[in-house]
């Protein structure tokens, strides 16, 4: 072959390269435009981040506020400044000093400033507000907040304590603007809703769909790429799949997870998203009224800690997908979870159920020969129903006898704050953040804020307090081992841990950029996820 | 025996009609025997296919849906026989009454009934299933309520008839009371009419049932509804189908059985008809 014969040749090849190469780089490179769309899986209603606690309520404001941190959301193992540029800790481990990014604007123009950090954090930490997440984390560590300048404030700890920036970088941390705090009073309304995040709050329609739009003037010069983000309110299990099959949804990665039946339809209807089994950092609790009859009585709680299947209603209400028994899951807390097999022999949680069975049956017919009624109280959301379904199943089979309340979702949390229950059936409890003190200080302690059984326990209360405050790594995980073997080998705490929940999520292929975050709340403000297409 | 064949000649739908209802009364009364398992017992694998063991297969949570189809009856017919013997025994008193007192009775009574009418039944029943909260005996209540004043105003329709007649004015003009009028001559009369109503208003309690159980307002989730079933078989309609037919099914024939029924003994009862049976 001579040369004049395979030039064009290859010259042919070399433009076909020149022209493909930029086309995979764009691939590759985020593009700006189009919108996300997903899903809330109830209506918040309320949108005070500071004060609520519903996972819709995180989803609907999560880009339209920013934290002092926040997990890297291209790393959301990581934290990382969002506000703050940088940090220092004093020696003793105990003072925090954030320093602020400059020019940062509020979504209504105005500047914003460290006075807009501390007015938020003494609305978090005052002992009178109730904030379920951010402040119940905060609270016992922070002793209080305070500004050394407009771009400097400064956080005082109470003891030197690991989870601090973890806490301080939840997703529930949000900078509000402090007038409009002094304005509106609160964060509940639409138009309250002003911040310096990578979207602004377009547009509520209750019941309907949430809408944000791009921040302009977002603090990140080129960030969001994408123009808007539209979430969907999509209540109940076969409305959140039909949406997903028919391409209405770009991205299922929040509470609840899709079960295995459900993916395996997704699978079969849309070739362009990508399906992934994961675990949302949530744990699903059973709660009994410590103060009311029959559950103020501890044998009839040891009753039912005893005759729950754990492993039953993992493999039939999660169709397999969790982990039963720990208090601690051994996959995202490491070490500090007890180990498995150790937890799986303990009463209770062990198997074949017949010795259990056998002794809570007892225990029932010592307080009550002819069997006790109660009301089972469950929230009509996720496949709950299903659960309290089963609950009162193997209930039954000890002499208790369920009779099946259900609640609609925020009727069912006001219900359980103001302990007007017998006995929840099931409720899953998603980790603020991803540190193994996050469920005892939720639902264990005193003070929990969703220790909706009430129950007090000095000593669970001093473990989970000196486990929190322990820096050496080892000392910090025999800690946790010694609380997580108590509250097992006691065995009629009024929250009955069942499993750690997984499930199957998707993704759409032309969604770039975006990360799970290690708690369900984490990593949802999507400001560096873009579309290819 | 020879009419009951003629009968069955005549009507031979509502015959069949008659053996469907029959076998449901059967299959509900005999439910605790027929059923091959509790219908809340959750001890097999989930999502098994029919097979000989589970005719119907088992659902989501491992419940034998053969079980549960079975009890399913019991609720149905239970909800369906209460409801329509309560609200179309109250709303028939009720409208035959109003319509002997005329006046401002009358009048005031069938605006009553005008308001609760024009209300669309499964929007009312789901108000007072949201008020009253979620139990077998709240649907019977709100059935109730739905059901007394379709029955008021048709019997008042049967009842103006009659008062029209003859033999009332002679009762009257003997001197007879109201409370004997009534009693004696009035409620007798409309009995045809009232049992029509009985028996074609049970299959559409056992359907409003359904619905309200189908979209969570009816029977709480772990009853044996057939409409709660369906509900339950939407979430895995491409994976488990049984788990929709089999009470679809049930819903279908049990309706389709009522209602043949319903309209044959409407048919029997019509002095046209009637007169044709000879």
């Amino acid at each position: 072959m001579t040369i004049s014969k395979t030039f064009p040749i290859l010259a042919g090849l070399a433009l076909i390269v020149a022209l493909a190469a930029p086309a995979a780089q764009a691939q590759d490179k985020p593009r700006s435009g189009g919108i996300l769309t997903w899903f809330d899986y109830g209506d918040p209603g309320r949108l005070d981040v500071h004060a609520e606690s519903p996972l819709v309520v995180q989803q609907a404001t999560a880009g339209v506020y920013s934290g002092v941190l926040h997990y890297d959301p291209a790393d959301p193992s990581k934290v990382v400044g969002d506000l703050a540029e940088r940090w220092t800790v004093s020696p003793d481990g105990k003072t925090y000093t954030f320093h602020l990014r400059k020019g940062v604007k509020w979504h209504d123009g105005e500047p914003f400033s460290a006075a807009d950090v501390k007015a938020s954090f003494d609305r978090i930490l005052n002992p009178e507000f109730q904030s379920p997440k951010c402040g119940a984390s905060l609270k016992p560590m922070v002793a209080g907040v305070e500004m050394l300048d407009a771009n400097t404030v400064q956080f005082k700890l109470k003891f030197p304590a690991a989870p601090f920036l973890p806490s301080l970088a939840s997703a529930w941390c949000r900078v509000a603007a402090k007038h409009i705090l002094a304005k509106y009073g609160d964060l509940n309304q639409p138009e309250a809703q002003i911040g310096t995040g990578p979207f602004k709050f377009k547009k509520y329609e209750r019941g309907s769909v949430i809408e944000w739009e791009k921040n302009p003037n977002y603090f990140i010069p080129g960030l969001p790429y994408l123009d808007g983000v539209k979430q969907f309110i999509l209540v109940g299990g076969p409305t959140q799949v039909a949406a997903a099959k028919a391409g209405k949804i770009m991205l299922w990665d929040a509470w609840p997870p899709m079960r295995k039946t459900q993916a395996d339809e997704l699978a079969r209807a849309r070739q362009d998203v990508d399906i992934y089994q994961a675990s949302i950092n949530t744990i699903f609790l059973i709660y009994l009224n410590s103060k009311k009859p029959p559950f103020d009585n501890p044998d009839l709680r040891r009753a039912v800690n005893l005759a729950i299947d754990r492993q039953e209603l993992v493999a039939k209400a999660l169709e397999g997908a969790g982990v039963p028994c720990g208090i601690l899951d051994p996959k995202l807390s490491g070490e500090f979870a007890l180990p498995l097999e150790e937890v799986n022999k303990v009463p209770g949680c062990r198997q074949p159920k017949d010795q259990d069975i056998a002794e809570a049956k007892k225990l029932v017919e010592k307080h009550h020969p002819n069997g006790v009624d109660i009301e089972v109280a469950v929230r009509s959301v996720g496949n709950y129903v299903d659960r309290a379904q089963l609950v009162i199943a193997q209930l039954r089979k000890v002499g208790i006898r369920g009779t099946l309340k259900t609640h609609e979702s925020a009727a069912g949390y006001a219900a359980w704050g103001k302990g007007d229950f017998t006995l929840i059936a099931t409720q899953d409890r998603a980790m603020d953040i991803n540190d193994p003190s996050g469920v005892f200080h939720i639902a264990y302690t005193t003070e929990g804020g969703s220790n909706y059984g009430r129950m007090s326990d000095p000593k669970v209360d001093e473990l989970a307090e000196r486990a929190l405050k322990e820096s050496n790594k080892d000392k910090r995980k025999q800690a946790y081992w010694e609380l997580q073997r108590y509250i097992l080998t006691r065995g009629d705490t009024a929250t009955v841990a069942v499993a750690w929940v997984e499930g199957w999520f998707f993704k759409d292929k032309k969604l770039q950029g975006y990360k799970p975050g290690l708690t369900t709340y984490d990593n949802n403000t999507f400001m560096k996820v873009w579309l290819s297409q | 025996m020879r009419k009951t064949l003629t009968m069955l000649r005549r009507q031979p739908l509502g015959a069949a009609g008659g053996v469907i209802v029959l076998v449901l009364i059967a299959v509900a009364v005999l439910a605790p025997r027929l059923a091959p398992h509790g219908p809340k017992e959750a001890t097999f694998a989930p999502y098994l296919a029919p097979s000989a063991e589970f005719p119907m297969g088992t659902d989501q949570l491992g419940r034998d849906v053969l079980s549960r189809v079975i009890w399913g009856a019991r609720l149905s017919l239970y909800v369906g026989l209460v409801s329509v013997l309560f609200g179309i025994t109250a709303g028939s008193l009720w409208g035959a009454v109003t319509a002997y007192l005329g006046g401002a009775a009358d009048t005031g009574s069938q605006r009553v009934v005008d308001s609760v009418m024009a209300l669309p039944p499964i929007i009312l029943a789901l108000a007072l299933m949201a008020a009253l909260g979620q139990s077998v005996n709240n649907v019977i209540i709100a059935l109730v309520v739905l059901l007394t004043p379709t029955a008021a105003r048709t019997v008042r329709s049967i009842a103006l008839g009659i008062i029209a007649s003859p033999y009332m004015e002679s009762a009257r003009a003997v001197g007879a009371s109201n409370r004997r009028i009534i009693a004696r001559h009035l409620i007798p009369n409309c009995m045809a009419g009232y049992i029509v109503l009985v028996t074609t208003n049970v299959s559409y309690a056992i359907v409003v049932e359904a619905s309200l159980s189908f979209i969570g307002a009816g029977a709480p989730p772990d009853e044996p509804s057939w409409g709660g079933m369906l509900t339950a078989g939407i979430q895995a309609i491409e994976t488990a189908p049984w788990m929709i037919f089999f009470p679809g099914v049930a819903i279908s024939l049990a309706v389709f059985g009522l209602n043949l029924f319903g309209d044959s003994i409407r048919d029997v009862t019509d002095p046209r008809l009637r007169g044709g049976l000879g």
